[in-house]
């Protein structure tokens, strides 16, 4: 791998427990993330993988548990604090804003860096002409990291399944974030896709040094870019650790090719 | 103490009526998840209808007999009910399937402009007179009880009592028979429904024509009572803060929310009414409705929606 | 000159973020503006105006007002005629409470007031969605119904339940002829339009937007439904508000609740959806067409009753006229949900590439 270094732990995940009505998603997890690595959660359907993401970016509030980012502790984390955080994700089912052009989209990351207030907005020239601009040329430098050029004013409804992802992960780049939450960023994709994509979330560990945690059912990909990956079933952690060491764990086999204890 | 009991029970007779037009409200929220805006035209489409039946079917068949007529003209009106019913399907709800909620409703409410218009066109937009025998004269109760007794109009009584009755039997057709396993089915799943079977455009003309049904005995109790003319659409109107109090997706939330505002509304008007200039029988439902809402926003019986990413 | 962007290169992203990016596009609105402030006042005569012009770029406001909050931020809302009230009434109270107020500037603060009771009536929206908050909007609409009519100090006690106003004085331009008020409205008109469409293209915009499309992804980026449904609503009733007072003050000069009852607010929604529903033009289209409509089926009507021998009433042609309308309604929803506006759009799109559409 290059030349990046990993860190002390950012994010740490403790005791957490949530649970709907009687159905209980998550029973106290514990994990946690380094700076500059990128860690995955891994485990079968249903086994809380995306509830567990919901948690971490203040989606779902979990009945039990503390996590505590960069020193912070958020027993109660919602998502606008989290973004304001610098935690960014994108979506299993492409959560994107279909009625607005690719470029808006990304545009739409910047939100929080934006400070032109309503009326400065109505008049535009001044104040928010320039912020715009300015912010323009960030959103399309991603837009040139991701190689999406060509589709800039394409309204994002159009676009096939593949190039949709892509932009759901500009548009958490736009965000500038330190932790970048992905759900399964390669399902239903194709080899190349995959290729292209595994690149993307290497080249944005890589070059902008930010941690990743990712939600992904390829064992191929998750045991090849992953530097630590969690197991998660029926809501419970049976495994921890390097690539090397999950597939060595016994429980962790059982869990995934069902067999008995 | 009278006085309220009498005002309580007024209001719990007119919150009957609402709960009848709540309940097609319901029917059709839980088969198709349309938010039926026309549900008031439909009122007024079926009392218009019922009115100048019974006038037009005694010129047209030479019949001089009242009781005959209204069931002629009862009938006839069932007919146009359905006919409206699988017109609704065919030329709109059909085009619209998946369609957001809020799209549906503003479909509905094309619909019923539509109704409005044809019905005063085909039926004119008069005031008509529905004459089906309902006892007209009060009646005093617990003469014993209170001094002075409290008086109760009879026909309020027979409405409410015939409402219920509808409301039963709806409840039955819901829970007992297979097409109301099958609506029922469709409410919770359309796609899954649809996948075992379940003709999908026929329950949502069923649907519609039940919906039709209440509609026609709400216009025609509404209709006896006040005449058959415009006024009556906004009838709807009034009782949709009913269908928020109790959830859309319930019955017996229709029910009760009905039986809530119908209280409510009598007991503001003449308790707060008069500090305030009176009239304030409409908002204050809504108003009643929307401080509920901000603190159950699912209703009264409603199901807590959670969101999934 | 053709309608096609050969040779027009952009070398700047600030070229790019231009209000109208083609400049066909720019000359035309600049012209049609342009014909509007100097040629129509010497072209039309003052039924035209009164009947067709004025009530048009009024509308229209209003118009704008209901898309910002339905179309760009997908809060369903039909009680707008409220918030037109409210904006007609508090003005028309500044005005004549305040000693020394001018117009201009009653009928701002009734656009303020407005945007305030919006808010208020807002809130609702951040706990429930689409069908209920309607029968929330609804509530705003029957309280201030009954506000206007029975609370005497709205209307300062005025015996017929009717209030009016004097011709309005803007910095010594008294408004009074059918042109001035043509030329008022159409101002205004034109100062707001422009202020809508930086606001929906901006950041601002986007955030109506992406609540719209979808809340949960806007709040993991950082957008507060909260900030922004409020701010939707505020504006939106911001410009209702002082559409309101137009129509109030200007259009009708004397009026009652009932110009601002439930019939306006669907007539509103209406407009939007037949118009385009998230576009700014779409406004424009939609009042244009609901008050062009009704003065066209008048006079259209009864010639093709008469073709027929029929004697064509008064009242058929309002029952024929809302048919129509909620047929057109339901024809819209199903066949174009964008409205005259997306196809407009697509027109030009089609024109930009023609004669080689690939």
């Amino acid at each position: 791998m290059s030349g990046r270094k990993i860190g002390e732990v950012i994010l740490d995940l403790k005791n957490i427990s949530l649970s709907f009505g009687g159905v209980k998603a998550l029973q106290n997890i514990s994990f946690d993330v380094r700076e500059h690595e990128i860690r995955a959660i891994i485990g079968p359907n249903g086994a809380g993988k995306s509830s567990m993401l919901n948690v971490i970016n203040g989606v779902y509030r979990p009945q039990e548990g503390d996590i505590i980012l960069r020193g912070v502790h958020h027993a109660n984390m919602d998502s606008y604090g989290a973004a304001k955080a610098g935690l960014a994700r994108t979506f299993q089912n492409i959560a994107l804003f279909k009625g607005m052009s690719v470029l808006d989209n990304i545009m739409t990351g910047r939100n929080l860096k934006m400070k032109a207030n309503m009326l400065q907005q109505a008049i535009w020239f001044g104040v928010a002409q320039r912020e715009e601009l300015a912010h323009r040329l960030k959103v399309e430098e991603i837009i040139d990291f991701l190689e999406i050029q060509h589709i800039r004013k394409t309204p994002v409804g159009r676009l096939p399944y593949g190039l949709q992802k892509r932009v759901d992960l500009a548009r958490a780049l736009a965000m500038e974030p330190q932790i970048l939450l992905l759900d399964e960023p390669m399902a239903g994709m194709n080899v190349e896709e995959k290729q292209d994509m595994c690149r993307f979330i290497l080249d944005v560990n890589d070059q902008f040094g930010t941690t990743v945690v990712l939600i992904e059912h390829d064992m191929g990909v998750v045991m090849d870019i992953s530097d630590r990956v969690v197991v998660l079933d029926y809501g419970k952690k049976i495994g921890d650790g390097t690539p090397d060491e999950v597939r060595a764990n016994p429980d962790v086999i059982s869990a995934y090719l069902g067999a008995s204890h | 103490m009278a006085f309220f009991l009498e005002t309580l029970l007024g209001g719990l007779m007119s919150g009957m009526l609402y709960s009848l037009v709540a309940l097609g409200f319901v029917l059709i929220f839980k088969a198709s998840g349309v938010f039926n805006f026309a549900q008031g035209a439909m009122v007024l489409f079926a009392a218009l209808s019922m009115a100048r039946f019974s006038e037009w079917i005694p010129q047209w068949l030479g019949i001089d007999n009242l009781f005959m007529a209204n069931v002629l003209a009862f009938a006839v009106s069932i007919l146009v009910m359905f006919a409206v019913a699988w017109l609704v399907e065919r030329l709109v709800l059909r085009h619209l399937v998946n369609q957001e909620g809020a799209t549906l409703l503003m479909a509905t409410l094309g619909i019923a402009y539509v109704l409005d218009g044809v019905g005063q066109t085909v039926f004119g937009s008069g005031i008509y007179k529905i004459d089906v025998g309902m006892p007209k004269e009060p009646v005093m109760m617990l003469e014993s009880v209170f001094e002075g007794g409290i008086l109760i109009n009879k026909e309020d009584f027979v409405a409410a009592f015939i409402s219920a009755l509808l409301v039963v039997a709806l409840s039955i057709f819901f829970q007992k028979t297979s097409t109301g396993r099958a609506l029922r089915a469709v409410a919770d799943d359309h796609q899954a429904a649809q996948s075992i079977g379940i003709p999908l455009n026929r329950i949502w003309v069923i649907v519609w024509c039940v919906a039709g049904i209440t509609a026609l005995v709400a216009g025609v109790i509404w209709g006896s009572k006040l005449g058959a003319q415009f006024s009556l659409s906004t009838v709807a109107l009034r009782a949709l803060p009913v269908v928020i109090l109790g959830g859309l997706t319930s019955v017996p939330g229709a029910i009760i929310g009905g039986l809530i505002i119908g209280v409510g509304e009598k007991l503001s008007e003449v308790y707060l009414g008069p500090y305030v200039g009176g009239g304030i029988e409409i908002w204050f439902a809504y108003m009643l409705a929307l401080v509920f809402l901000l603190f159950r926003p699912q209703g009264l019986f409603g199901e807590k929606i959670i969101d999934r990413v | 000159m053709f309608y096609r962007e050969n040779g027009q290169f952009k070398t700047s992203y600030k070229s790019d973020q231009q209000i109208f990016p083609i400049p066909q596009d720019r000359w035309a609105i600049f012209a049609i503006i342009a014909f509007a402030f100097f040629a129509i006042p010497f072209m039309v005569d003052e039924y035209l105006f009164r009947a067709i012009l004025i009530p048009f770029l009024i509308l229209s406001l209003a118009a704008l007002g209901v898309n910002i909050l339905v179309g760009y931020c997908g809060q369903i809302t039909l009680g707008a005629g409220a918030f037109m009230a409210v904006g007609a009434y508090a003005a028309y109270n500044f005005l004549i409470r305040v000693s020394g107020m001018p117009a201009l500037g009653a009928i701002l603060l009734g656009g303020f007031t407005a945007a305030a009771v919006g808010i208020v009536f807002g809130i609702p929206s951040l706990r429930v969605r689409g069908l209920y908050l309607a029968v929330a909007t609804l509530a705003a609409q029957f309280f201030w119904d009954w506000a206007f009519l029975r609370v005497k100090w709205f209307t300062n006690d005025a015996s017929s339940g009717s209030v009016s106003v004097a011709d309005i004085d803007v910095f010594g331009w008294i408004v009074n002829t059918p042109t001035d008020k043509y030329l008022f409205c159409l101002g205004t008109l034109v100062v707001f339009s422009f202020m809508a469409k930086n606001l929906v293209r901006g950041n601002m915009g986007r955030q109506w937007m992406a609540i719209r499309d979808m809340d949960v992804a806007a709040t993991v980026i950082g957008i507060r439904p909260l900030y922004a449904k409020l701010s939707a609503f505020a504006v939106s009733s911001f410009y209702l508000g002082v559409a309101g007072a137009l129509w109030g003050m200007i259009n009708l000069g004397s009026w009652e609740p009932a110009a601002f009852s439930i019939d306006r607010s669907f007539q509103l929604l209406f407009m939007v959806i037949i118009g385009g529903l998230g576009a700014i033009a779409g406004s424009f289209f939609g009042a244009a067409f609901i008050v062009i409509l009704p003065i066209f089926l008048n006079q259209i009507l009864p010639v093709i009753g008469g073709l027929f021998g029929l004697e064509v009433s008064i009242a058929l042609v309002s029952h024929v006229e809302i048919m129509i309308f909620g047929a057109l309604i339901v024809f819209f929803l199903i066949v174009e949900p964008h409205g005259i506006a997306r196809l407009w759009s697509t027109g030009r799109e089609k024109l930009r590439l023609w004669p080689f559409p690939h």
